[in-house]
């Protein structure tokens, strides 16, 4: 590591208020907790007594558009209040300091937000001194940050000239400039093309499993958070749908198993029913409540009305499936 | 591409404090707006100013007139006050709109920096931009006249206080003239123009209405009048005044204040974070 990247050096056992300060939030075992956090506009909404509580690591904030997630970063860094509920930001209170949380989080908004008169290096180290870094730190960060991500070439190119994978690479740089333990990335794969996307993902991973820093990943696009997020919250209307680490979540939702056949559907789960298996058909499947012994009984029921069992597996595999899982139970729950 | 991480190690790193932040924002925006136009506009004022100036002294000088007079001439004119405008206009147009249009405001307020922090970093680059024009080229024509001998160092200094006593007025009043209508749209062009449009409709209109009343009080109204007294008073001229020197300051020092509460008043509507 070069010596002018690291901040102003203290003498060994005399930390600065400050650092230890910083240490000792760095620690902490907690990332975001909301509790009953209800956010209302006017006569709208947004959030309704939502309560979560989410370790350090990856996050993914999923939901359709319009379910909330872009009210809930703002109520997590303190640019508007609840209308009830607390929420805590590494140990710290939005609402009550503000300004510590925004020093500590690193944001990537959605929308196209740069200044497009200005060169990268220039945006991305202006940013950082707007985090608090030092004009030396700022600049040098600037570079290492969009060497990172892939923008070296390019970091002294007016930002009007970029394309729009570049601009979201900037967006990433200026996010992790001042190197936070907490960044809220928003939509970052919006408008890029499938190679950008990748690209996007891939740097995003990468910097997860750096380490020390956590990431949340606000998106409705599902697939983005595959084998990236290791815990997921999933929001509807307002309302959270699901919360905790994605492993948990998937293996509590994978009682059901999904089998197609091909034959008599019907006639195949008449006869799983007359074993005492629990099934119903979803369009083209069925839905089989299936534990280990019990898949003996599903083959005998297949031999008996001549079908042909061409598929058999758990229902929910991804998050996606989760969040479909959920927004289908959703529905139904809500239907006349 | 190739994809490194960052060679930077995550550790705690010593923050700068808030002031440090502003700071940062001050300068960043008072170096964004050193382009050909700004620069174009303020070298103009320094000329017009330091020429008129300096040969007004001379004659002045030469005939035994009232140097303070001379000191004064500018900021009696119609013509400083336009400069001045041009200047406004320029600097200080895009000032929070080309924030606002870009959406970059986005950005600033998720930093460690408050609504406030923000727009009194932006008021303090414009109200550089209009001291450097306002109060520069008086002091440098001070400083000029007491170097070829047209007038005492006594003399000089007193024409520099009375520079920065009328300078420093008028750029409070168009700081805030500048961030009120810059806040009211994304567009830089259409603050320029509103900037222009409005101070000169009021002026003008005030004048005329005056004149044609014979209402004098209207004139508080009136920049152009406003200036005169407060330039009156700061040179050492005596009466009469077109407007109480006193009350026209504090009509266009509150006039500034009020407008550039109705800009933090227009961000504070501004949605930060989404759509």
């Amino acid at each position: 590591m070069n010596s002018d990247t690291r901040g102003p050096r203290a003498p060994p056992g005399s930390l600065p208020r400050q650092i230890r300060d910083e240490v000792a939030l760095l620690v902490r075992s907690e990332l975001l907790r909301v509790e009953s956090v209800t956010k209302r506009f006017d006569q709208v909404e947004a959030l309704s007594n939502l309560s979560v509580e989410l370790a350090p690591g990856t996050v993914g904030l999923v939901g359709p558009n319009g379910s909330g997630k872009t009210t809930l970063l703002r109520l997590l860094m303190g640019l508007i209040p609840p209308s009830s509920g607390r929420l805590s930001v590494l140990g710290l209170d939005p609402q009550r300091e503000p300004l510590r949380v925004r020093e500590r989080v690193g944001y990537m908004p959605e929308h196209e937000c740069l200044m497009p008169d200005l060169s990268a290096v220039g945006f991305v180290s202006f940013m950082g001194r707007l985090s608090g870094l030092s004009r030396e730190v700022a600049i040098s960060r600037a570079h290492d940050v969009l060497e990172f991500v892939g923008l070296r070439e390019e970091r002294y190119r007016k930002i009007r000239e970029y394309s729009v994978g570049m601009r979201q690479r900037v967006k990433l740089a200026q996010a992790i400039v001042h190197d936070p333990p907490l960044c809220f990335l928003d939509e970052p794969t919006s408008g890029l093309d499938p190679q950008g996307r990748e690209e996007m993902l891939r740097l995003i991973g990468i910097l997860a499993k750096l380490g020390g820093h956590s990431f949340v990943l606000s998106t409705h696009l599902l697939p983005d958070t595959e084998g990236l997020v290791d815990q997921v919250l999933l929001l509807n209307a307002g309302r959270s749908l699901a919360a905790g680490p994605v492993s948990e979540l998937l293996s509590q939702r994978s009682t059901e198993t999904v089998v197609r056949v091909k034959g008599d559907p019907s006639a195949f789960a008449a006869a799983l029913s007359a074993k005492g298996v629990a099934v119903r058909s979803d369009g083209s499947e069925l839905r089989v409540q299936l534990s280990d012994p019990d898949s003996r009984a599903l083959f005998e029921a297949a031999h008996a009305t001549h079908t042909q069992v061409r598929y058999l597996g758990p229902s929910v595999r991804t998050v996606e499936d989760l969040f479909l899982s959920m927004m289908g139970e959703g529905s139904r729950g809500s239907g006349p | 591409m190739s994809i490194s991480a960052p060679r930077y190690v995550q550790g705690p790193t010593a923050r700068v404090g808030r002031p440090w932040r502003i700071l940062a924002v001050v300068e960043h925006e008072v170096l964004r707006r050193a382009t050909w136009g700004p620069l174009l506009a303020v070298a103009l004022v320094w000329m017009i100013v330091v020429l008129e100036v300096v040969v007004n002294v001379y004659f002045a000088t030469v005939t035994g007139g009232s140097v303070g007079a001379a000191f004064d001439s500018p900021y009696g004119s119609v013509i400083w006050v336009l400069l001045l405008l041009i200047v406004t206009a320029t600097v200080g147009a895009g000032s929070l709109a080309d924030d606002i249009g870009s959406r970059a405001i986005t950005l600033y307020l998720s930093r460690p920096l408050r609504l406030s922090d923000y727009l009194v970093a932006k008021a303090s680059a414009v109200g550089t931009w209009l001291l450097i024009a306002a109060v520069g080229p008086g002091c440098v024509a001070a400083g000029v006249s007491a170097a070829l001998g047209y007038v005492s160092a006594s003399e000089a200094l007193a024409a520099v206080a009375g520079c920065w006593a009328v300078g420093f007025v008028m750029a409070v009043f168009f700081t805030g003239v500048a961030l009120a209508l810059s806040s009211l749209t994304r567009r830089s062009l259409y603050a320029g123009v509103a900037i222009f449009g409005t101070v000169l409709a009021v002026g003008v209109s005030v004048s005329v209405v005056s004149g044609i009343t014979g209402n004098s009080d209207l004139l508080y109204a009136d920049i152009v009048s406003n200036v005169q007294s407060i330039g009156d008073v700061a040179f050492g001229l005596s009466p009469p005044y077109p407007t109480d020197p006193l009350a026209s300051t504090a009509v266009l020092v509150l006039t500034g204040v009020a407008l550039a509460a109705l800009a933090w008043w227009r961000l504070t509507r501004i949605e930060v974070v989404g759509e």
